[in-house]
């Protein structure tokens, strides 16, 4: 495991807001849901479009574009148009630090 | 009312492949059939007129569901079958190949077909109509750098195909009768700047422009109503869709002549209370507006085909989304929230340069200070923020929606908290 800082948490002060990250060629969006933080791909499976720009809500980052939804926490694909699930990273906080394992 | 013990889904499209994954998804377990009469599995729509007319790889991803959903959730699909009649006495659909599918529902998702301009029907030679993937795929083929294309029809369609061809180096010109784009979708203001965007692209726009004969051939001879003369290496119509109601007409159904679509209720229930409908078929009545809507859109498809499959089931009806349509055009991701009304007061928030790499700017149409129809260029998640406030009927001071600096996020939240407290 290696873990990669890619952020500080004072960074997203509130729920719900949406980061976009790029580190080590990875584009990844960092999101914030009632005081966690979670980190998946930025660029949507469906069609180009980065989900920091979409649309974050009970957990769940909301296309952009075409409004496919997603489980921050499993990267699982929840609606159409998006048959293809998002990747995930394990993510901890250590004081005040955002970091992700990019290798898993 | 029982669990049918049998459902089949004629029409293998979004609301067809939707409706079969959310009978499932809510617990049926009877048998399910699926049948379509193009040779491909259920598959997206909205492409054929942008990725897939770039890029032969692009078709393989426009599948509704992955080729393993048919199997794995016991849905015979059958392709490549007409089906020919609607027995409505002996709740059976008669297929052209002289198989016969009984039912206890029918799900009608039949769609529709691309309206045709006289004298030139499909297949005619150097004509194309886009409405399958084989279509997109024969214009794919045609369409080359440097070929001249005329487009006749700007509604989205038009307007996207136009867009994806001028991408690809054609030289293109768009006819449009009306004497706006998009009339019945957008605003005089938003027509005009739309206009002008697609002319930074490079595409020759005429607007109140009539065809008055079409010769043919290669070069296709386009004569307008002015006496202009037009010729076309490649020829593409998009002036329509013409449901596909004909099972349900034969069959006795109601059909709804305003729109065209077979008449459902709520639920999406036809006059036949073992068959429903769904989709670009279907003309279902609005409370909220009081008048029956035929939609087209890919939202609509989807939702009905819920509506619909809660119905057959006996289950209530799921909560229904506001409106909303999508187009990918000049650079352009588009997001049309509601429906124009008369008399709406429109503000914009960003800047609206049509001459933009990227314009990024969304519109709200507000009616006693309460949007009720949105559009958003490149601001898609903007749009989002505020559909709430669509949704729950909720004023937004339109000054301080306009001022960009103004972050949206805590001016919506703090719309909804004044709501809260009055």
């Amino acid at each position: 495991m290696t873990w990669t800082k890619i952020a500080t948490t004072d960074q997203l002060e509130d729920d719900d807001e949406v980061l976009p990250v790029s580190v080590a060629q990875a584009q990844l969006a960092l999101y914030r849901s009632n005081g966690e933080f979670f980190v998946s791909d930025n660029v949507c499976t469906h069609a180009y479009a980065l989900l920091s720009d979409g649309f974050l809500e009970d957990g769940c980052i909301e296309c952009p574009l075409h409004q496919a939804r997603f489980d921050i926490r499993t990267g699982r694909a929840l609606c159409a148009p998006a048959t293809s699930d998002i990747r995930v990273y394990p993510v901890k906080v250590d004081n005040g630090d955002i970091l992700v394992d990019l290798d898993s | 009312m029982e669990t049918p013990s049998s459902i089949v889904i004629a029409g293998a499209g979004q609301a067809g492949a939707v409706a079969a994954a959310t009978l499932r998804e809510l617990g049926y377990a009877g048998a399910l059939t699926l049948v379509g009469q193009e040779p491909h599995p259920p598959y997206e729509r909205p492409p054929l007129s942008k990725a897939v007319l770039q890029d032969e790889a692009a078709a393989a991803s426009t599948a509704v569901h992955p080729e393993s959903f048919y199997r794995a959730r016991d849905v015979q699909l059958i392709t490549g079958a007409p089906v020919r009649a609607l027995d409505p006495d002996a709740r059976a659909l008669r297929l052209a190949d002289g198989r016969t599918l009984h039912y206890d529902r029918c799900l009608l998702a039949t769609g529709g077909q691309a309206r045709e301009l006289p004298g030139l029907p499909r297949g005619t030679a150097g004509v194309h109509y886009i409405r399958t993937l084989d279509d997109a795929a024969a214009l794919r083929r045609a369409l080359r750098p440097g070929a001249a294309v005329v487009v006749v029809g700007g509604g989205f369609l038009g307007l996207e195909v136009a867009s994806t061809a001028r991408a690809l180096n054609a030289h293109v010109t768009l006819l449009e009768a009306a004497p706006r784009l998009l009339e019945r979708a957008l605003p005089e203001a938003f027509s005009h700047w739309l206009a002008a965007r697609v002319r930074q692209a490079g595409v020759t726009l005429r607007l109140d422009c009539r065809v008055r004969s079409i010769e043919p051939g290669a070069p296709a001879r386009i004569t307008l109503e002015d006496g202009a003369e037009l010729q076309a290496d490649v020829l593409v119509v998009a002036i329509g869709l013409v449901p596909s109601v004909e099972l349900a007409r034969t069959a006795g159904l109601a059909i709804d002549a305003a729109t065209g679509g077979i008449r459902v209720d709520s639920a999406c229930r036809s006059s036949d209370p073992h068959v429903y409908a769904a989709g670009d078929c279907a003309s279902q009545h609005r409370a909220e507006l009081d008048a029956c809507l035929r939609l087209e859109s890919w939202q609509n498809a989807n939702e009905q085909a819920r509506a619909a499959a809660a119905g057959m089931l006996g289950l209530p009806r799921p909560a229904a989304a506001y409106p909303w349509f999508w187009t990918d055009q000049y650079g352009c991701n588009v997001q049309i929230l509601g429906m124009p009304q008369p008399g709406l007061a429109y503000a914009c928030r960003g800047q609206a340069d049509p001459a933009d790499e990227a314009p990024r700017f969304v519109w709200i149409g507000q009616r006693d200070g309460v949007p009720v129809h949105g559009i958003a260029v490149n601001a898609g998640g903007d749009l989002r923020q505020l559909r709430v406030l669509f949704e729950r009927g909720l004023p937004i001071d339109p000054l301080r929606f306009a001022d960009a600096a103004e972050p949206l996020k805590p001016l919506v939240k703090a719309c909804q908290a004044a709501a809260a407290g009055a």
